[in-house]
């Protein structure tokens, strides 16, 4: 089993529980909200990267689905 | 140990293949659509979408989604496995994967039992007609997955199998493609209202 894999799977848990953690304990605020899709861009960043690894394609497709994941989380963000 | 090698630097070559990115592209970009439309429905009902919100049950969702992920790294195993030749053991992680993805269906079928119980359908609110509409659509992704996880499970045990280690990363890329559309739910629909 590759060490990275394993990493990176601990660190989603991680963030999974953070994020639940964040989204009991504080009042829903634009900081609460743009904390919480942080924490998932994050999370989505590591699935792309470490588990479908994205990590050894070009860099067409790195930069692609960053700023396509960037627009929505901003998006989103904005509005709420 | 024998590794397969793919050059993965060139723009056709993405792991999983360009088709398979593709179809993720649009993917995310549907669901993302669809995720910035409720968003900014929800700024126009905020009371609506915030008690809808608080009958959806966060303990459910974070649960499907450690499922979700749990499933994803045995897939990235089952694929690393299988470039070592390690059929076998690369079977055994499909196994598990698939293990993951049918404990998430219970889940997602335990709260949608719930939920028709409460008489909360797709007409109960604009809030719902999302619910239902984005996890719905997001369900049929993972049954699909589950069945090309089956079939590609089968192709690669059998005798003289012909499955190459593109159709396994292909399989791979959809099944994590459901990891990546439900990161971007749970949070919205379960979290931010």
């Amino acid at each position: 089993m590759k060490k990275s894999l394993l990493y990176s799977y601990g660190f989603l848990i991680f963030l999974t529980l953070i994020t639940a953690l964040v989204s009991n304990s504080i009042i829903m605020s634009t900081f609460a909200v743009s904390l919480i899709m942080l924490f998932s861009a994050v999370k989505f960043l590591l699935v792309a990267f470490q588990f479908m690894e994205l990590k050894k394609a070009n860099s067409f497709w790195k930069m692609s689905l960053s700023l396509i994941l960037g627009l929505m989380i901003l998006l989103i963000i904005f509005i709420v | 140990m024998n590794t397969l090698k793919i050059d993965y630097k060139n723009i056709y070559y993405p792991p999983g293949g360009i088709l398979m990115w593709i179809i993720i592209f649009l993917e995310l970009i549907t669901f993302g659509m669809a995720l910035v439309a409720f968003v900014y429905y929800g700024q126009q009902e905020p009371e609506v979408f915030h008690q809808s919100r608080l009958q959806l049950n966060t303990t459910m969702g974070a649960i499907n989604t450690v499922f979700l992920l749990t499933s994803g790294f045995f897939m990235a195993t089952a694929v690393d496995k299988f470039k070592e030749n390690n059929i076998a053991k690369s079977s055994f992680y499909f196994k598990l994967t698939m293990l993951g993805g049918l404990f998430f269906l219970v889940l997602k079928s335990v709260e949608y039992y719930h939920k028709i119980e409460s008489g909360i359908s797709l007409e109960t609110n604009m809030f719902f007609s999302f619910y239902w509409m984005l996890t719905a659509f997001h369900l049929i992704h993972v049954i699909m997955g589950l069945v090309i996880l089956i079939w590609t499970n089968y192709g690669m045990t059998k005798e003289n199998s012909d499955t190459a280690v593109e159709d396994v990363e292909a399989c791979a890329a959809f099944w994590h493609m459901c990891d990546l559309i439900w990161l971007l739910l749970f949070p919205v629909l379960y979290l931010i209202f």
